[in-house]
Formats: C-alpha cells, sequence, structure tokens
C-alpha cells in the first residue's frame, strides 16, 4: 500500500511538479450522451468518475484505484475492474469513454493507433476553480451534468463555512528527503485558505525545492505539514523528518490521498488542516 | 625507506591537531551561516534557539559521527592490512563494509530495527560477520595476496547486489535513492540517537584490534616465527574478525558503505613512521577520523543541488595522493 502510495509522490518529486494534479477541460468528441463502458486511465480521473458516474457506468479504472493511500475514493473503486496499463485490457472492454490526464498522451492508447475512442482529456491544475471545472465537464461527459453542479455547490458551501485560523503563521510542507513545496500548487493553495503563509513562498523557493534541516531550523515555521504516510519512520527519507531538531515545531499531518490530486477530498483536506491547527493552539493554552 | 619519519608521539601529535582543526570546521559551516560569536554563544548556553538547536542537534552529532567513523575505518584498514599483510586489505575492498550495510538495510525495511533499538546495528554487524567468515574460508590458508582480494571482490558484489534486491523487493518505492545513500555513505542528518548507536560498537571493535598490535609486528617475520615468539594466532585472528565487524558494522549501520578511507589512511600514514603494522594503527585511527571530517565538511561546502554522497567526496580527496603516494613508493608499502 504504502509502496504505491509513494511511488505517485516519487514520480511527481521527479517531474519536479510538487504534488497536484487537477483539471480543465476539453469537451469529448462525439461522446454519447451516457455512455455505458468508462474507462479512466488515471488515478486522479479515477476519482472523478468515480464520484460522479453511475457505478454500472464504470468499466475499468487504474490498478491504483482502491489504494486507500493514494486515492480519496479508494472505498467506492472496490469490486471494480482495475486495469493494468495494458493495451489489450482496453480493447476488450471496448470503451465508449476514456477519461484520462491528458487521455490523448496515453501510451497505451498510442498502442492502438487503429481504434478511436471518444476521449475526455483532462489537465492537471493548482487552484479550486480548476478542480471545479474538471468536475463540471466530467460530468458532463458521463452524461450526469446535474451531479457535477451539485458536487461543486457542496464543496463551495463546505468551504466557505471553513474558518482561517492561520492567522498569518508560516508553515512548510516538508516532504521527504528535505523536499519542501512552493507556491502556485494546491498544497500552497490549502495552506492560504487555512490562513497560513507558505514558508517557500516566503524564502522565494520554486514549487518544488530541497531545504536542509539546519535551514529549517533557521527558517522557524510555526507548523510543518507533512504527508501521514512519513508519520512513522521506515526509512531514510522518511526518519529526515523525524530529526529531534525538528520536535518543537507543531506538526499537521495529511493524508497524501487528499491532496495529490485535484479531486472533491480537497475539501477533506482543507477541513482537516483547520481543525488541526485549531487543536495544536487549545493545546498550546 | 629511509626517508624521515617524524618521532611516533610528534606523529599522533599532528595528526590530533589536524583532527580537532577538522571537527572545530565542521561544526562552523552547514546549510545555514552562523557567525562564530552567535555559536560561541549557543555553546555556551546563552545562544538564541536556532543556533543552540543547529550547534547540537544537528552538527554536533554528525561531527562526533564523522570522527568515530572514520576512526574507525582507518584503523579496521590498518589492523586488515597488518595482519593480512596485504597493502589492498580494508573493509571496503574486502566487502565487510557493503556486507554490514546489507544487514542495516535488512533491519530498516523490514521493520526489524522497529522491535528494538538495538537490532539495526546487531544486523549490520552479523552481516559483516558473515562476510569476514566467508572470506577467510574462501581464500583459506592461499599464499598469494590477490586470491584473499578475488575473495573480497566476490564477497562485496555479492553483499551490493543483495542491498539492491532486498530494496528492490521491500515495500518502498524510493529505493533507488536509498540504495545510494546505503552504497556511498552519508552523514546528512544524524542525530545523537545514531552516535549512541555506532559508539559502544566502535569503541569495542577498536579496542580489540588495537589489543592485536604486538602479534601483527611479530607476524610480520611469518606466522611460524610468530607462533614462535609466543602469538597465539587463533586468538589474534578472532580478535581480527570479531573487532572489524562489531566496529565497522556499528559504522556502517549509521552512515552506510564509506569507500576508500580504510585503504587509503594507512597508506599516508605508513611513511611518517617506522613501518611496522602496531606503529600505524593509533596514527591511522587518528588519520581516518581527520579525513572522513573534511570529506564530510567538503559534503556541505561544495554547492549541489542535490545533496553530495560521502564517497564520492573521500574518493576525490583520498584517491589522488593515494595514487601519489603509490608511484613514488613503488613496491615499498
Amino acid at each position: 500500500m504504502t509502496r504505491r502510495a509513494s511511488l505517485l509522490a516519487a514520480t511527481l518529486l521527479l517531474g519536479g511538479a510538487g504534488a497536484l494534479w487537477a483539471a480543465t477541460s476539453q469537451p469529448a468528441a462525439k461522446a454519447p450522451a451516457v455512455p455505458e463502458r468508462i474507462v479512466s486511465i488515471n488515478l486522479c480521473a479515477d476519482q472523478l468518475v468515480l464520484a460522479l458516474a453511475d457505478r454500472r457506468q464504470i468499466a475499468g479504472l487504474t490498478h491504483n484505484a482502491a489504494d486507500p493511500q493514494m486515492s480519496g475514493e479508494a472505498m467506492a473503486a472496490r469490486g471494480l475492474l482495475l486495469m493494468s496499463d495494458s493495451a489489450e485490457q482496453i480493447l476488450a472492454i471496448e470503451p465508449d469513454l476514456i477519461v484520462g490526464m491528458p487521455a490523448s498522451r496515453s501510451a497505451a492508447l498510442a498502442a492502438l493507433p487503429r481504434k478511436t475512442y471518444p476521449l475526455l482529456d483532462l489537465e492537471t491544475a493548482d487552484r479550486i476553480d480548476q478542480i471545479y471545472a474538471s468536475i463540471r465537464s466530467t460530468a458532463h461527459a458521463v452524461g450526469h451534468p446535474a451531479r457535477g453542479e451539485a458536487l461543486v455547490a457542496r464543496m463551495e458551501g463546505e468551504l466557505a463555512g471553513l474558518p482561517a485560523p492561520g492567522r498569518g503563521r508560516v508553515a512548510a510542507y516538508y516532504q521527504r528527503r528535505g523536499y519542501m513545496t512552493g507556491t502556485g500548487t494546491l498544497i500552497d493553495e490549502l495552506m492560504t485558505r487555512a490562513g497560513l503563509v507558505n514558508l517557500a513562498g516566503k524564502l522565494g523557493k520554486p514549487p518544488l525545492s530541497q531545504l536542509s534541516l539546519e535551514e529549517m531550523v533557521a527558517a522557524r515555521p510555526d507548523f510543518l505539514i507533512v504527508e501521514s504516510a512519513t508519520d512513522d519512520v521506515t526509512d531514510q527519507g522518511s526518519e529526515m523528518l523525524h530529526h529531534p531538531a525538528l520536535k518543537d515545531i507543531p506538526r499537521i499531518s495529511v493524508p497524501q490521498a487528499w491532496t495529490v490530486c485535484g479531486s472533491p477530498a480537497y475539501t477533506q483536506a482543507a477541513r482537516s488542516i483547520a481543525a488541526q491547527i485549531a487543536r495544536i493552539d487549545r493545546t498550546a493554552l | 625507506m629511509t626517508r624521515f619519519a617524524p618521532p611516533r608521539w610528534t606523529l599522533i601529535a599532528l595528526l590530533a591537531a589536524l583532527t580537532l582543526i577538522a571537527a572545530v570546521a565542521s561544526l562552523l559551516f552547514g546549510a545555514v551561516d552562523l557567525s562564530v560569536a552567535r555559536l560561541i554563544a549557543a555553546a555556551t548556553g546563552s545562544g538564541d534557539e536556532v543556533a543552540t538547536i543547529i550547534l547540537f542537534d544537528l552538527r554536533l552529532p554528525r561531527t562526533l559521527l564523522a570522527l568515530v567513523v572514520g576512526a574507525m575505518l582507518g584503523l579496521a584498514g590498518a589492523g586488515l592490512q597488518g595482519y593480512l599483510r596485504n597493502p589492498l586489505a580494508e573493509p571496503s575492498v574486502l566487502g565487510t563494509s557493503n556486507a554490514a550495510a546489507l544487514g542495516a538495510v535488512g533491519a530498516i525495511y523490514f521493520g526489524v530495527a522497529e522491535l528494538h533499538p538495538a537490532m539495526l546495528p546487531v544486523l549490520a554487524i552479523g552481516g559483516a560477520l558473515l562476510s569476514l567468515a566467508l572470506l577467510f574460508a574462501l581464500s583459506g590458508r592461499s599464499e598469494s595476496p590477490l586470491t584473499l582480494i578475488l575473495a573480497g571482490i566476490a564477497v562485496g558484489t555479492l553483499a551490493v547486489a543483495g542491498t539492491s534486491l532486498a530494496l528492490n523487493m521491500s515495500p518502498n518505492p524510493f529505493a533507488a535513492m536509498e540504495i545510494m545513500t546505503w552504497l556511498l555513505g552519508s552523514l546528512e542528518n544524524r542525530s545523537f540517537q545514531h552516535f549512541w548507536i555506532a559508539l559502544p560498537c566502535i569503541a569495542f571493535g577498536s579496542a580489540l584490534l588495537l589489543w592485536n598490535a604486538r602479534a601483527l609486528d611479530a607476524l610480520t617475520l611469518g606466522e611460524d616465527a610468530a607462533q614462535a615468539m609466543g602469538v597465539n594466532l587463533r586468538a589474534t585472528r578472532l580478535r581480527l574478525l570479531i573487532g572489524t565487524a562489531i566496529g565497522v558494522g556499528g559504522a556502517v549501520a549509521v552512515s552506510g558503505s564509506i569507500g576508500f578511507i580504510g585503504l587509503i589512511v594507512p597508506h599516508l600514514i605508513r611513511p611518517l613512521t617506522d613501518r611496522s603494522p602496531s606503529a600505524i594503527l593509533l596514527p591511522s585511527a587518528i588519520g581516518g577520523a581527520a579525513l572522513l571530517t573534511i570529506a564530510d565538511l567538503g559534503v556541505r561546502i561544495i554547492p549541489t543541488t542535490n545533496e553530495l554522497k560521502l564517497g564520492v567526496v573521500t574518493a576525490f580527496l583520498g584517491v589522488p595522493v593515494f595514487l601519489i603516494h603509490l608511484m613514488r613508493e613503488k613496491r615499498l608499502w
């Protein structure tokens, strides 16, 4: 479980992208009104499809879709077909909608040059309005536009009701081996929403940078935000986050599954961060 | 052979002074620029919180670890070279360090280390001991110094392959990065917890190796002559095996496998002594401490986008000096 969860993070780190995928849309090419055999070929697309399509419409998801460490909709994915990245499986399913990020650049589809399937291309995004846009376009493509509007309205409502207990204090999103998430990312937006200031922005760091323990101690952030997968020491990369030099900095721990994709789980992450700041403040009194 | 060699205690004092300078420098420099005044204030207990944490929680354990790990590797190299009468013998050439790293990797990535903190060094020591036993069994009583080195390369290669395999099979997606750290060594982000794991092992291992001093001198005359002089060969060999395994195992458990120090330091020290194996033991330990501390300082000072590995710096620092000596010394060692 952890293995795959962190693989995702690794891929993101290698890509230098920070930690976020979300989506904007492009109308699907002549998609039928209500597709019956939807295939998702991306972990983030999985979550949108699960949230918006009927279960019987879903013909295949990626192999990580049911992993609670990685996907905010893991429970809903249980019992559905989880595919490997193979073109053969797609051929066998004969889907009437393929959702990807973007679907048109998938290696599996490139292996099937003579087949044309209706595609929905979602794009990575780093702001809440981009999440809303991808929810709307997915809802439209799967034939349930009203569900998309309802989900967006629910998320807007939940987010509007959240407090911002950060009061301008500084937080750092600190990952294994000292990687720090910067501005222009979903994490950064979540911090701002909670009233926190991103240390990376304060230091003028890029979206993904590496900060040594010494630099972190010297920067004295008010909070460290970590992935809950690093709560336990499992290797040298996570051991670093448990160095005694960091023990006095209050910690906020957020599951990667809520933050790695631009998905409906965004509101859970926002709520959790606000609640943890409030709890830390209460215990400090 | 008749080059100038300083008196023994002068040499030791000079090396100790060099080590002290390296250690102080390693406390002064780091990722964050702290003024000397701020560091002194922190050291005397009247400093600000940031300087105090950086000095005592980050830099001090790292410096102390560099000193003891370097000393252990230098001493192990000198002890092995003396006993085996082989100028190429040292923990990393003989595969001991890599086998210890394999043990440590097994302890960490398969959750054994969580059972008890002592499990980490215990498994590393086990790996080192196993590799040395295998090595002595493989090379047997062969007269050729090459047999031993070849056997060491075989054992070391096996251990490296085992480490990679173990990491690839463990539930860890960051295996490639972790493999590199274990095989090239790093003292990045160490804490006092690591120091307390390594120190007892290194102290015990060093004591056993230093105990062998007189026997090593006698062995230069050959095993029979040594036996005739009252040297217990079995006990000497056992002390060497166990001392190296425990010391190197404890060191590698916290630093990964750092090459070259055990190989190079005795060769650098030897011309400055009367060349008897016993005379280079202590100076090699001090020299190893100095070299590793300086190398670790280099890791921090040389600007790189990703953390530099210790083994890289020890190689760049030590190998050229070593080659110059090799050219000059020709067949003398």
